[in-house]
């Protein structure tokens, strides 16, 4: 009891003696928490959507002359030898003019002046779900278009590329992020508590000369650093969150962001950032301490 | 009366050839070997700069000696470390010669320090220091910054907050150095009441009004080694 008590009042001295840098600093963590919490939602958004595109990934192999039945269970056989495939459907030169007309719809009579065989017969390929990285897709198309026989290799779209590096490149700026966020809260709290440590030089050494022990010291500065840790992580979290439902309140109906179907993390994920930048800064504040308290 | 307390009860401070050198020439303390019973008053006396200062250091484990052992309560002192050190000094009360007050804090924060971190419950802390700052004719500068204080009062304040937690040991470095005869007479009252309450007061002065009439043993040091130990008349 009286031990919280001593320990708390320690802790609002701290606080009050140094709230210009206490709020500077929670104010960094607020900042690196948000901005580490936002690209890791984008990027997360990102990656379930790349999922979903994925889920209509196919491959499309142009074949030189219509395939008889017997090749096309060498091209299976060749095909299911580099990697099981969830469907192979052999597109005939008929099979695509049909196609081709439907997705013409309205303007289908473009085609009357066209001969019925001047699309290239085709196998359409989509492969299993564990194969939807796209390096995987890259090697696997490389090898389709090396059986012969076979003209070209069509998978997707270009931008599914396009979004991949995308991706790579979100993932790249949410490491970057994560860092500044570590960085910052070590030390940013270390810097003020390191402040704090200082200011207070001569109360310390009375302090053990009185015969305080270490944890008396410590405690309080450790507290320090973990209500930093839980203050800033719990804003940033909480002002990200505002700035979602802000985005989605102005930004829904139809358009190009119901087609992202933008979610925000699960409470767990959540939690565990906000866990992190606790721990964080309580090492922060407990690094400080190892190098300046000497006790 | 017996004249030797070191045989008829439990010692508290012993010191064995304990040496403190400072740097090559100052040789602060010299094979200094006294023993200091449980209960007892000693007063240490000496010329300015002949290591009383030092001496009590040694004895609070501020300083480590150079050579020599010092046993408190039978314990080797510059052995412990830690949780066993922090222990052993809430258990000794010292007012400093420099007084090591914070000086931005009221005289009572000052006072109170010394009890808190031994995690007195706060009301018992508030009552203790109200108490000692009326026995000590401070009870007006409860609320004022020490800093603010005269330094006859700051040395009160320093006292107050040596004795405050009851300690079984006090260490008192030149306490009426800055106070009139009458504020001398009761700091040693205090001093005397702690006494008799059985805590061991040990006292460096050069003042020799709070020593001339005493009936206790009396250390005087010169440049570092034991002049002399005798035991005070008592007229
Ligand atoms: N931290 C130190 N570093 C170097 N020398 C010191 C230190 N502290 C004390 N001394 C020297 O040790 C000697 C004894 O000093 P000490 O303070 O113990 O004397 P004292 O008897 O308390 O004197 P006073 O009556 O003036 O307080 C002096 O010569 C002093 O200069
Ligand atoms: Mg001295």
């Amino acid at each position: 009891m009286s031990f919280w008590f001593t320990v708390f009042r320690q802790v609002g001295r701290n606080l009050r003696q140094t709230w210009g840098s206490q709020l500077m600093t929670l104010l960094t963590v607020t900042l690196s928490v948000l901005i580490f919490a936002f690209f890791y939602l984008v990027y997360t958004n990102m990656l379930k959507w790349g999922d979903r595109l994925g889920d209509d990934l196919s491959l499309i192999v142009y074949l030189e002359e219509e395939p008889g039945p017997e090749l096309q269970q060498q091209y299976i056989k060749k095909i299911t030898t580099f990697d099981e495939v969830e469907k192979i459907t052999f597109i005939s030169r008929a099979d695509a003019y049909q196609r081709f007309g439907k997705q013409l719809g309205q303007n289908q009579d473009v085609l009357d002046d066209l001969p019925g065989d001047f699309l290239p017969p085709s196998i359409e390929v989509i492969p299993l779900k564990s194969l939807r990285n796209l390096n995987q897709v890259k090697f696997f198309s490389a090898y389709l278009a090396k059986l012969p026989g076979v003209l070209k290799v069509q998978y997707g779209h270009e931008w599914i590329e396009k979004f991949y590096y995308f991706t790579k490149l979100l993932s790249i700026v949410m490491l970057l992020s994560g860092t500044l966020l570590i960085m910052t809260t070590i030390f940013m709290v270390a810097y003020t508590i390191r402040l704090t440590i200082l200011n207070r030089q001569a109360e310390l050494e009375l302090l053990k000369l009185v015969g305080a022990t270490n944890n008396y010291i410590r405690v309080p500065f450790l507290l320090e650093g973990l209500l930093q840790g839980i203050l800033g992580s719990t804003l940033g979290i909480a002002s990200l969150y505002l700035l979602f439902q802000w985005i989605k309140l102005h930004f829904s109906g139809p358009g190009f962001l119901n087609m992202f179907q933008f979610s925000f993390f699960p409470p767990v994920i959540s939690i565990t950032i906000i866990g992190v930048s606790i721990l964080l800064c309580t090492l922060g504040s407990f690094s400080t301490m190892q190098k300046f308290l000497r006790i | 009366m017996n004249t030797n307390p070191t045989q008829s009860s439990e010692i508290m401070i012993e010191m064995i050839k304990a040496s403190k050198v400072y740097s090559k020439d100052v040789k602060a303390l010299n094979d200094i070997s006294i023993s200091i019973a449980n209960g007892e008053m000693f007063f240490i006396i000496g010329m300015s700069g002949a290591g009383k200062t030092t001496l009590l250091k040694l004895i609070s484990s501020m300083e480590q000696p150079t050579t020599g052992l010092i046993e408190i309560g039978g314990a080797p002192i510059h052995q412990l470390k830690g949780y066993k050190l922090a222990r052993l000094r809430q258990k000794i009360g010292v007012a400093y010669q420099d007084f090591k007050l914070l000086t931005d804090r009221t005289a009572a924060e000052n006072v109170a320090i010394s009890m808190e971190v031994s995690y007195k419950k706060p009301q018992m802390i508030r009552k203790r220091v109200k108490d000692l700052l009326a026995q000590l004719d401070l009870t007006d500068k409860h609320n004022k910054i020490t800093g603010d204080l005269s330094r006859g009062e700051q040395q009160r304040v320093t006292l107050a907050r040596a004795i405050a937690n009851s300690p079984t040991m006090i260490l008192v470095d030149e306490p009426t150095g800055n106070l009139d005869a009458a504020t001398t007479e009761k700091v040693m009252k205090l001093l005397m009441k702690c006494n008799k309450a059985g805590a061991t007061v040990v006292i460096a002065t050069h003042d020799d009004t709070i020593f001339r009439h005493t009936s206790h043993r009396i250390m005087e040091l010169q440049k570092g080694s034991i002049l002399s130990v005798s035991r005070g008349n008592g007229t």
